[in-house]
C-alpha cells in the first residue's frame, strides 16, 4: 500500500473539516430559521454553501483515500452533477427573488432588500452576524429597477429605485439611533437652517424648504417620510425628491436641540449617480 | 477510517439533497408585526372564538405594555398587542404646542406606561391660541376607568413635557414653553394625590432651555438646563418640595471641563445621590461614548466627580 504524503494527509483532513463545518452551519440554519425567524441575507448563499461543502468533501476523499480510478471518477461526477443542479437552482432563485445587497464602508452593516417577483413585494432585512437577516419592513412600493445604493454615512444607506408605479422612490436603511436610547423629533428640527455651497435647507412649522441651484421648493410636513431616527425623504406627488440625513457629527439630545448645531446631508433622488451635499448650520 | 469518511460523506450528500428540497419549499421569515399578529391569533383561537377585530393594531415596540397611534387614536396594550384599550383622548391633544414630529410615536417622557399606572400629558385648547390648558389623563386599573387632572390652567406654547411618579401618590410634571430663540419659561408641578390635583413649584431664576429634570423623593427635585452648546452642567435643586431652588455646584476635574456638560436626572444610589452628566449634543470626547458620573452626599447641592461611565451601559 502506498503511503499518503504528509502534506496530502493534512490538506485532506483540513478539507474534510471545512466541509463538516459548513455542513453544520447549513443544518444550524434550518434549526434557527423558524425559531428565530432569520434567513440568509442573500437567498443564494444556501446553494453556494452546498457547493462549497461538496467541493471540499470530494477534495478530502481524493486526498485521503487510496481508491480505484473508477471510484474517483464517480465521486467527481457526482460532485459535478450536484454542483450543476445547485447552480441551476441558484439562478432560478435569483429570478424569483431579486436581491439588493450592499455592505457599509466600515463593513459593519449589510443593507439587504429582497423582492419577491411573484408576490410583487419588496422587503427590507436587517443583518445579523454578517450572513443572517431578519425581515424588518415591507417597502411601500415594490422595486422594479434599482438605480443606486449610496451609504451617506456608515449607518445610513439610501436605495434609489423605480417602483411599479413608474415613480422614483428612495428607501433608507438606518442602523441604530445615535442617542443611546434617547429619542428626538424629526431630522429637520423646527426653525433650523443649514447651508452649503450649492444648496440650503430651512425648516419651520410649515415644512422643509430646500433651495438648490437657485430653485426653492417647500415640502409640507405631510409629504415628509421618516426612516428610523436618522433620515427623512421629501416627496412631491408621491415621488421622492430629496433625502435628508443627519451627518455623523449628530448625537441625539434628550429633547430636540432648538438651534441645530449639527450638519446634515442632502441627497437628490435622480437617475444619475450624485454625491450627497454636506450642509452646515446657518449662522 | 476509509469507511467512516465514506459513510459520513454519503450521509452529508443525502442530507444536502433533502435540505435542498426543504429549502425550495421554505416560506420567507415573518415580519415583526406578522409575528405579533400570529401570536395573537394563536391566543385567540386557543381561548374562545372571537369576532375578527375591525382594525388590526400593532404596538410600537415589543414591550408587553405598549401603545399604538394607528387609526388616529391612542390604544394601549398590557399583553404585547393581544388586547387593546382605547385611551379617551384625541390624538391631536397629545402633540399640541411646539412639536413637529411624525406623530407615529408619543413624545418621549410625556407619558407613563406601567402595570399599575398609565398616564398621558395632553392639552385642551383655549381661546388664546398660544396658551393651552395642560392636563393629565391617568388610569390605575389598566384602562378600565380613567381620571383626569389639571396640571396647568394656562401654559404658553408648550415645548418640553415630562411626567413621572415617585410613589403611588407623589408625582411631578415638568413643562416648558413660550420659547423665544434660546430662552423659555419652565416650571415643575407636583401632585400629592396620584394626579388629581397639581400645584406649581417655585420658579427657578433661569430662562435657559430645559434639558431634563426629576424628583428623587417628595422633597428633593432637580431641573437641568442647557440644550444648545452647554459648557457645564446647569442644575437647580430643591430640598423643600419645590418651594425654593438653589443652583447645584458641580466640582468638575479640570480634565473634564467643557466635556461633561449636561446633567441628566439624578437618582438614589446606596446612601447618596448620583447623576450622569453627558457630553451634550456635540460632545466628541472618546467618540462621545462616555458620560461622567457624579455623586452628592448632601442631597444634591454639591456634586463630586466619581468616574467615567460608558454611555451604552447607562442607557440600557
Amino acid at each position: 500500500m502506498i503511503q499518503t504524503p504528509k502534506w496530502q494527509s493534512i490538506l485532506g483532513w483540513l478539507s474534510f473539516l471545512i466541509a463538516i463545518a459548513f455542513f453544520c452551519l447549513q443544518m444550524g440554519y434550518f434549526l434557527i430559521h423558524g425559531r428565530y425567524q432569520v434567513e440568509y441575507i442573500d437567498d443564494r448563499l444556501f446553494y453556494i454553501i452546498n457547493m462549497i461543502i461538496i467541493i471540499f468533501l470530494v477534495a478530502a476523499i481524493l486526498l485521503l483515500l487510496q481508491t480505484k480510478r473508477l471510484f474517483r471518477y464517480m465521486a467527481i461526477g457526482i460532485a459535478v452533477v450536484f454542483i450543476v443542479i445547485q447552480g441551476m437552482l441558484l439562478v432560478e432563485k435569483g429570478k424569483q427573488v431579486k436581491q439588493v445587497i450592499s455592505v457599509s464602508p466600515n463593513f459593519k452593516q449589510v443593507f439587504s432588500v429582497k423582492t419577491d417577483v411573484e408576490q410583487d413585494e419588496s422587503i427590507y432585512y436587517r443583518s445579523y452576524y454578517g450572513i443572517l437577516a431578519r425581515a424588518k419592513e415591507v417597502l411601500s412600493k415594490p422595486i422594479v429597477s434599482v438605480h443606486d445604493i449610496t451609504w451617506l454615512e456608515n449607518d445610513i444607506a439610501v436605495l434609489t429605485y423605480e417602483s411599479n408605479h413608474q415613480k422614483l422612490e428612495q428607501f433608507i436603511g438606518t442602523y441604530g439611533d445615535r442617542g443611546g436610547g434617547y429619542s428626538y423629533y424629526q431630522v429637520g428640527a423646527e426653525n433650523g437652517a443649514w447651508e452649503g455651497e450649492q444648496a440650503s435647507v430651512h425648516s419651520d412649522p410649515e415644512g422643509i424648504q430646500v433651495t438648490s441651484n437657485g430653485h426653492t421648493e417647500l415640502f409640507a410636513w405631510e409629504t415628509v417620510q421618516q426612516f428610523g431616527t436618522l433620515a427623512i425623504v421629501l416627496k412631491r406627488d408621491e415621488e421622492a425628491v430629496w433625502t435628508i440625513a443627519l451627518a455623523k457629527d449628530f448625537i441625539a439630545d434628550s429633547n430636540a436641540p432648538i438651534m441645530p448645531s449639527y450638519r446634515i446631508l442632502l441627497y437628490p433622488a435622480v437617475l444619475e449617480n450624485q454625491k450627497p451635499i454636506l450642509l452646515k448650520p446657518a449662522l | 477510517m476509509h469507511k467512516i469518511i465514506l459513510s459520513l460523506s454519503g450521509m452529508i450528500l443525502v442530507a444536502l439533497i433533502i435540505a435542498t428540497f426543504f429549502y425550495q419549499e421554505m416560506e420567507r421569515v415573518l415580519l415583526p408585526q406578522e409575528v405579533l399578529l400570529g401570536n395573537n391569533q394563536q391566543e385567540h383561537t386557543s381561548t374562545e372564538e372571537q369576532d375578527e377585530p375591525e382594525q388590526t393594531l400593532w404596538p410600537v415596540n415589543q414591550d408587553a405594555i405598549s401603545y399604538s397611534l394607528q387609526h388616529d387614536a391612542l390604544h394601549i396594550t398590557f399583553n404585547g398587542g393581544g388586547d387593546w384599550v382605547e385611551v379617551p383622548v384625541e390624538q391631536e391633544q397629545l402633540f399640541q404646542g411646539e412639536y413637529n414630529g411624525n406623530r407615529q410615536t408619543l413624545i418621549e417622557e410625556s407619558y407613563i406606561l406601567q402595570g399599575d399606572r398609565v398616564a398621558f400629558i395632553y392639552t385642551e385648547a383655549s381661546e388664546d391660541m398660544h396658551v393651552q390648558q395642560v392636563m393629565v389623563l391617568y388610569s390605575v386599573d389598566q384602562g378600565e376607568t380613567w381620571q383626569e387632572g389639571t396640571i396647568a390652567d394656562a401654559f404658553p406654547g408648550l415645548r418640553y413635557r415630562k411626567i413621572d411618579f415617585v410613589n403611588n401618590s407623589f408625582g411631578y410634571a415638568i413643562l416648558s414653553g413660550d420659547r423665544t430663540m434660546s430662552s423659555e419659561y419652565s416650571l415643575a408641578y407636583l401632585t400629592h394625590d396620584g394626579g388629581e390635583t397639581w400645584e406649581s413649584a417655585a420658579e427657578t431664576p433661569t430662562t435657559r432651555l430645559i434639558a431634563d429634570g426629576g424628583f428623587t423623593d417628595e422633597q428633593t427635585g432637580f431641573l437641568s438646563y442647557g440644550t444648545i452648546n452647554p459648557e457645564k452642567p446647569d442644575v437647580y435643586v430643591t430640598q423643600d418640595s419645590g418651594k425654593s431652588w438653589e443652583q447645584a455646584v458641580f466640582n468638575i476635574p479640570e480634565t473634564y471641563e467643557q466635556i461633561f456638560v449636561q446633567a441628566e436626572t439624578p437618582f438614589i444610589e446606596d446612601d447618596h445621590l448620583a447623576v450622569l452628566v453627558n457630553q451634550g449634543p456635540n460632545g466628541d470626547y472618546q467618540g462621545g461614548l462616555l458620560k461622567g458620573k457624579f455623586i452628592s452626599k448632601d442631597n444634591g447641592l454639591n456634586w463630586g466627580f466619581l468616574e467615567e461611565v460608558p454611555a451604552d451601559d447607562t442607557d440600557a
